[in-house]
This record gives C-alpha cells, structure tokens and sequence, in this order.
C-alpha cells in the first residue's frame, strides 16, 4: 500500500461522495506542484462545458492581469479542474485560482498551510494530510489556532449545508494533533511587543521623555506583564502572612543575626576541625624539619629535603633522601626521631630538589654516618586557644549563645529564611515586571544617543529627525549607512540590490544572476557596517546575490518577467516578493526626499524601474 | 472447551468485556487493536494457560448477566442508537446545497454592531461565520456620519481582495488603497491598508504632521487582529491599537482565540469608552471530520456525527481507529524492511 493516497485517486474519491470542491492541504509547495502534475498522467478530464466556464474566467481575468494569459500551468487547470495555491506562484495567478474557486469552477486546490491564514476562500471541504508545519529549519506540530483555520475553510455560507474536515493519513502524521486540533480550544494570544529603534524615535519626537513610561504601559504586553505581576503580589501576601509567624523575638531581625552567628559558628567549627586533625607530635616537629636534616624513620634513616602538606589528605609531608640513594615521600607521623644534625645545601625548586651532585654528596654523608646519632631535644608546643573557647567567644560578637530564644530560632531559621528569599526573589521580579518595558527602552535610547539620533535630554537630533522616517527592519543599518555617505552617487538598479538583498530574510539557496562590481562594493560596505552594529541590532542576512535579482530588473529596462525568472532558480512567488519588498524599503528611503534629495530621487527612480510588467498589475 | 468454542465464546461478549478481558489476559497494549485481532491474542495465551481464560470468561459472563438482569438501567433504544457509532450513510447525510433562504444577520453581528455605537468592540467568531458582515456594515454607518473608515489586514493579499470587494459594494469612487509605494485614491472615505502603513500613518500623525483623513476618522476595522501575537509583526497591532485616535471606534475582527476577554479588558483599560466582547464557537456551517484511508475508503472521524466539544470527549469512530492502527502497522513494517 502506498504512504498516501495518490492525488488522482484522491479527487476521484472527493467526486464520487461529492465531496468537491475541496482544498487539499500539503506540507510544501514541491508535494503541491507534484500532485497538480500527476494529472497530467492518469487524471479524468472534466465536461467540455465546465472547461469553458474555467477559459471564460480566466479569460476574464486576463484583462486585468496579462500575466495569467500565458501561464504555464493554465492547460492543466482547464482540463482536469484543479489548481495549485502557494507562495511560490505570482499573486495575479492566485487571484485567478481564488476566483475560480469561489465561482466553483474547480473540484480541488492544493495548497500549503500558509492558505489557511491567508485569503479568503472557502471549499466544502478541507483535507488534511499533515499535522506538523515546516518553520524555518524545525517542523513542528500545527496549534489548535492553525488546525481551526485550516477547519473554517470548509462549508461554503449559503452554498453548503455541512462542511468537512476530512484527515488522510501520510508518513509521520500525529493523529492526535488533528483530533486536539479539530476540537480543542485555541490557544491564547500572547504579546510580542518589542521595542525597535523608529519606535523610540518615533515616540520621542511626539511625547516628551517623560510621558513614555506612561505610553509603553498602555501596551499589551505591559497589560500581560502587570497582571503576572499581581499574580506575584498576591502570592507575596501569602508569603507575607506565613512570616508573620516568624515575627521578631528578643532581637528586630532575627534572621540576619542568626544566619550571621551561624555562620561564625560553622566557621569556627571547621577551623577547629582543622586544627585538631595534626597531632601534637607532629606539630612539635615541624619546625625543625628543614632541608638537610637528618631523621629516622623505623626501618631507614634519611635527609629532609623539603616538607609540605599533601593537598588531598591535609597531612604533613616530607620528602627524604634515604640511605642507598632514593628519593621518596615519607609521612611526618611516621618519623621516630629528629636528629640534631643538619647538612646544609642549596635546595632545588623542583623533583628531587637538590642537584645531582647534592644528592650524591647528601648520600655518601648518610653513609659515613654513625649507626646511632644524637636525636633533637624537642621544646613541647604550647597549645593553641581550644575549640571551646572559640565558641565561647562568639558570645561577644552576638547575644545569641545566651538567648532564650536560641532553641527556636535554630529550628525555625531554615523555613522563614526560605520565604524571605522567597519573598525578595519575588519582590524583584514584580519589580523587573513593572519596569523591563522602560528599561528597554531606555537601553534602546542610549543606543540612539550613543550613536547621535538623539541629544544628552533625548530630544531627536537633525539626523534624529529624518531618521524616524524609516521604519522597518534594519532601520539602523540603513540610516547608519546613509550618514557615512555609503550611498553618495549610487545609481538607481545598485540602490535597489542593496535593498534587496537587506529586505530578503530568507536563507533557502537559489541561484540568481550575478551581480556588478558596484552592488559588491556596497553590498561589502553594508557588511561591514551591519558588523559593527551588531552589538544594537541583530545584522541581516544580506544576500549579494538575491541583491542581483533586483538589479538585473531595475538595470535592465528590456527584461522581461520570463527571462528575469529564467536567470534564477527562486520560485516566480518569491521573485515577485523580493521586488516588491525591495519596494517597500526604496519607497521608505523616498521618504526621506526632503533631507536627502539626490537619494530620494535615485529611490524614486528606481521604484518607477520595478514597477512594470507583473509588478504592475497589482496596486 | 475446544479452541473453536472458545472463539466462539469470545466473539459473543460485548466488545466493552471483551477488552476488559484482553487488558486482564494480554496486557493494556492490546487495547489498541480490533476486536478480531484480541481474539486471537487471548486465543494464544489460552494455549498455555487454559485455566486462566476459562475463570475470565466466566466472571466475564457473569458481569454481562448481572447487566442484562437489571433491565431498568438498560438505556431506551433512542440512547443504544445514540451510542453505536455514526455509519458513513449519516454521516454523509444532508451534504448539498442549502435552500436559498434570505439573508437575516445574526444576532451576534447586530450585537456587536449595536455596540459599536458604545464603544470599541472584539468579534473572535469561528472562521467563515460573517465577519465581513459586520466590517460593511459598520462601514455603512460610518460613511453615513461622513466618517472616515480605515480598514487594514495584515496581507496585501487580503488588501487586495477586500479593495475590490469594497468596491463593488460602495463604488469604486468611495474606496481607496494605500501600500508601502503606491496609493490608489487616497482621499477616499473608505482606506483600505495594511496595519503597518496604518501604524505609519498614526506615527506621522503623531510627530506633527497633519492629516485631515485622520481628523475625520471614525472607524478602525483590524481584520485578523489574531496576528496581534504574530512574533514579527504583532508589536505592529499594538501600537495602532495604542495610538488610535480616540474619536475613532476600533472594530477588531479576529479568528476564534482563547483570550478574548483578556484583550477586551485590555483595549477597556486604555481606551475612552468600554470595549464589548461578541465570541461564540458556533459555526455557521456545521463542521464534519472525516478519515480517508489510503486505499480510498472514507469513515466518519468520530463517533458522533457532530464535532466532540472538547478534546476529552473526543472518541474515535472504532473504524477510523482501527484503520489508522493498521495503517500505522503497515507503513512501520515497510518502513522498517525498506
């Protein structure tokens, strides 16, 4: 059995129930235009009739919108009744396809989920073959929202009495995504308020500073944020009730003196676990174990020559020449006595800590050693204040070692410090929740202050006041770039390019026609500056080569739409996007008319090159 | 009893004993299959323990006794037939064109244009219940006190669309389109843009440059205000939200959400007047989910013939489920040796 149903076998199914028309959702614009194609083989032609009621139409549309006259896939459309909708096709022709849907001259569309939150057609029925959407390098499942836009196309008002969602299964499809989807409850919206560089300019040349705070918290997100915060606040109460309890005793606060006479008392604790961990007959030796000296251990004698304390175990250590010429570490506890001879020699800083000519000396002295040698007379350590008293001392510094309330406050210290920190925890972030909107931005002005938008009392500077006019993303970048003079004595189709590949945020490889020397000049200048401005803003992707698409088209007046989409391997959808984007920021840059004359022109200049052909059937 | 007997024994229990049984015998992971499927999973294990099968069965039998002998808590015959799960017949049933009735408008969409003299107002309605309904006639009125009507969507798309549509209801001399780069008919009563130009527009508004269309504004129509939570654009809404002038009354169109009420607190707590909520989960063409199995045959999805309210109560049509199980079963195994 196949994976999935064929696409022929599909709509003849849908026809045989009268199920058509029907929208059939896919997961990419390929499985679309795969499944329009397979009708080319094995597909039932519709009646000649309706194939003229589909020409009349198209026909029809025509008049306004030339491009769809030669349109590639138009044979198909006519003689089978189904069509393909996506990104990848030009807007004229999805018009055209709507248009025929809604007039019910087609049995199916297929289509990608972008449909769904786009326009407005609906079918009888909606099929399902997927539960995951692709999002930029992940697939993920489709949410209630989108399963119930996806849903609401079916039923046509007036025309149906029932519509259907009909589920077919293909590989890696969730069925329980789609039943949660179909039934359940839409998720909630949630804010996505950011704050951009125009937005701050923008605010600032209308509201003086110190209205913003005021402003920003009229926002959703502020909305959002103030009630997470109460629902902190009231949590804070809580807290605040149960430490009642733990109110002050026999000092006001309690909980800091006691974490502060805790900690001395563990302190001091471990200084004394330090301390009693040497014995005292090691102590006493100590002093005397310099390098040369001569010690005894119970089955050899030897030469210290350096002693230290082992870092894992904390004991002392000395390191002895021993009689017969090794060097080895020895344990101070395991030395019987402590000679009173010492050789004197230059110690090494390093394994084995003296030359070997030191050493060999060292060796013969040992040898020519008599058996028995005096032994040190040591003086006893006197002994350090003891541990006790340590503790007792403390009882200078804090009351608590004598207080009545000792007992409880060391039972009860751990839970009420808990909800203290608790409560500050939640103090500050009330506190982040009420203010994080203005403190962006406030960041965000620096930033345009730094940069010399904006003055020392955030009023806009002159390039303050033209700059607010661009808005849209990479603002920055673009008004960065105009003040260093990138664009002195740029030509129409190069000013495009550029905008073209700053507007395109798509990284799917395409091929597209090379660029001039020109557009690589400055698309490198933008690079460089969008680097040094990351640290604001995050940099585009900047595209030389997509830059070359809108250059070759505004460059070359002769092109036409055919031959500009030959020289590339992007869908005609996307082309026409990254026009009429490219556009957008051009017409933003005209904007600027007043200010920047020559640029403006050039931006006009070059919005009058893209808009022919396709780009001009729609307004 | 005899292997056959057995069978036999196990194919006349009540599907409901029968996977009791199966779960107690086989194990839970059973439960996922067909009826014939567990029969011969329990028909298995009863070749090594007999003993086992025969005592279920038997405790089976008695619970269905106990059942039948208490014929008061046998639901009526309306409720059995309620129960069985919808056949592909009903399911099918009243597919086709509706009589042509003439249009009366809902009551939700008078509600909400009735409230639009009070204030600001939310529709978050399933998709395709009329919304434009109320857009056209919220505009009608609005044009009637020679207001100005801004209308936006998030797609130029959409734009487009609604530009002809306005137009062959108010004539091409009362609607005008504006985009990032080209404006058709500005002056026009009724603008139709996308919200960023809307959100520009405010903004120019705002920093002294004077605008009479604004002046005279009194209408904001946001379809598809669901974009609100977009995370590019959604800051976009927002601030036309914010800066919409407050002679102007806003109408926010949007898909059905699952916070309207917090966003109508919201607009009441930043705008002059209050803002009133119109939401219902009825759609206006009853909705019907089907499963079409890759060997070309259609079940119902569900059990019933409507859509289940909620996830909970969403129970999978036994044929549907049986042929997904298999479906699943089939394309792993393939899958798996290919």
């Amino acid at each position: 059995m196949p994976p999935s149903i064929h696409p022929v076998q599909l709509i003849s199914v849908l026809r045989l129930k009268s199920l058509t028309p029907a929208i059939i959702f896919l997961t990419s614009r390929r499985s679309c235009d795969e499944a329009l194609q397979s009708f080319g083989q094995g597909g039932v032609s519709i009646s000649p009739a309706r194939r003229e009621g589909i020409t009349a139409v198209l026909e029809e549309l025509t008049v306004e919108y030339p491009s769809i006259q030669d349109h590639p896939l138009r044979e198909i459309v006519t003689t089978y009744g189904v069509a393909a909708h996506h990104a990848g096709h030009l807007p004229s022709w999805k018009i055209a396809v709507e248009e025929l849907m809604r007039r019910g001259c087609l049995d199916a569309v297929f289509a990608t989920t972008t449909l769904a939150a786009g326009v407005d057609f609906p079918a009888r029925t909606v099929v399902l073959t997927q539960s995951g959407v692709r999002r930029d390098q992940d697939f993920t499942d489709l949410s209630v929202a989108e399963v119930g836009q996806i849903a609401g196309r079916a039923g046509r008002r007036g025309k149906d009495s029932v519509g259907f969602a009909i589920v077919t299964p293909s590989p890696y499809m969730d069925l329980g995504v789609l039943v949660r989807g179909l039934t359940g409850r839409p998720e909630p919206l949630d804010s996505q308020f950011v704050i951009s560089y125009p937005m701050v300019l923008n605010l600032l040349k209308a509201h003086p500073v110190d209205h913003i705070q005021s402003i920003l918290a009229k926002s959703f997100a502020q909305y959002q944020l103030n009630e997470q915060a109460e629902r902190l606040e009231s949590r804070h109460e809580k807290i605040h009730d149960k430490l009642v309890s733990y109110a002050p005793r026999e000092c006001s606060d309690w909980l800091t003196q006691w974490n502060a006479y805790d900690h001395a008392t563990r302190q001091a604790a471990q200084k004394l676990h330090a301390r009693r961990h040497v014995p005292p007959e090691v102590s006493e030796r100590l002093p005397y174990l310099t390098p040369g000296r001569l010690v005894t251990f119970p089955r050899f004698r030897g030469v210290v020559l350096r002693s230290y304390r082992s870092r894992g175990q904390h004991r002392d250590m000395v390191t002895v020449l021993r009689n017969g010429g090794t060097v080895a570490e020895s344990a101070v506890a395991d030395i019987t006595s402590v000679g009173s001879r010492c050789f004197d020699f230059t110690p090494a800083p390093a394994f084995p800590w003296a030359n070997q000519e030191t050493l060999a000396w060292l060796n013969q002295q040992l040898e020519s050693l008599p058996k028995q040698s005096p032994a040190m007379v040591m003086s006893p350590v006197i002994p350090e204040e003891s541990g006790d008293d340590l503790v007792k001392s403390l009882g200078d510094l804090f009351p608590c070692p004598t207080c009545r309330c000792r007992p409880t406050c060391a039972k009860e210290f751990n839970a009420a410090n808990k909800l203290k920190q608790e409560a500050l925890h939640n103090a500050r972030s009330v506190q982040s929740l009420r203010t994080g909107l203005w403190h962006k931005f406030q960041e965000r002005a620096d930033t345009l202050h730094e940069l010399g938008y904006l003055d020392a009392g955030y009023k806009l500077t002159s390039d303050g006041d033209w700059a607010r006019l661009i808005r849209i993303d990479y603002s920055l970048l673009i008004t960065e770039l105009i003040r260093a003079h990138a664009f002195n004595g740029v030509s129409p189709p190069v000013l495009a390019g550029l905008m073209a590949s700053i507007s395109y945020d798509n990284d799917r490889p395409s091929s597209f026609p090379r660029i001039t020397a020109a557009l690589a000049a400055l698309v490198t200048v933008a690079r460089r500056m969008a680097d040094a401005l990351a640290v604001h803003d995050d940099p585009p992707l900047l595209r030389a080569d997509v830059g070359g698409l809108a250059e070759q088209w505004v460059g070359d007046p002769t092109i036409t739409w055919p031959q500009l989409c030959r020289g590339t391997s992007a869908a005609e959808g996307d082309v026409y996007r990254i026009l009429s984007r490219t556009l957008e920021y051009l017409s933003q840059i005209h904007s600027l008319h007043a200010t920047h004359a020559e640029l403006g022109a050039v931006a006009a200049q070059a919005m009058d090159r893209i808009r022919r052909g396709v780009l001009e059937e729609l307004p | 009893m005899t292997r056959n007997d057995l069978e036999r024994a196990l194919a006349e229990l009540p599907f409901r004993l029968l996977r009791r049984l199966a779960r107690s015998t086989v194990g839970p992971h059973i439960l996922r299959s067909g009826k014939r499927r567990m029969i011969h999973a329990i028909l298995a294990v009863s070749e090594t323990n007999p003993e086992r099968i025969d005592a279920a069965i038997r405790t089976a039998r008695a619970e269905q006794q106990a059942i039948e002998a208490v014929p008061a808590i046998v639901p009526d015959a309306d409720a059995a037939q309620k129960n069985k799960p919808v056949d592909l017949g009903t399911f099918l049933e009243g597919l086709g064109v509706p009589e042509p009735k003439p249009f009366v408008p809902d009551p939700w969409q008078l509600e909400a244009l009735d409230a639009l003299l009070q204030g600001d107002v939310i529709v978050s309605v399933p998709t395709g219940s009329g919304k434009t309904y109320v857009a056209v006639e919220a505009t009608r009125r609005a044009m009637m006190e020679d207001r100005t009507v801004v209308y936006t969507s998030p797609l130029k798309a959409l734009s487009n669309t609604k530009f002809t549509e306005f137009k062959k209801i108010f004539g091409p001399e009362s609607v005008g389109i504006l985009t990032g780069d080209r404006r058709d008919n500005p002056q026009a009563p009724i603008l139709i843009m996308t919200t960023e130009i809307l959100r520009n527009l405010l903004y120019d508004a705002a920093g002294g440059e004077i605008d009479l269309r604004l002046d005279t504004l009194g209408l904001v129509i946001l379809d598809e205000s669901q974009f609100l939570a977009d995370p590019e654009r959604g800051v976009v809404w927002e601030e036309t939200i914010i800066f919409c002038p407050s002679q102007a009354r806003l109408l926010l169109l949007s898909a059905s959400i699952g916070n309207p009420q917090e966003l109508a607190a919201w607009l009441t707590s930043i705008r002059p007047y209050p803002c009133h909520l119109v939401r219902h989960q009825h759609r206006s063409v009853p909705l019907r989910a089907g499963y079409l199995h890759p060997s070309g045959k259609l079940t119902p999805l569900f059990r019933t013939v409507s859509m289940p309210p909620s996830p909970s109560q969403a129970v999978l049509h036994p044929e549907a489920k049986r042929l997904f199980t298999q479906y699943e079963e089939d394309t792993l195994h393939t899958r798996r040796s290919g």
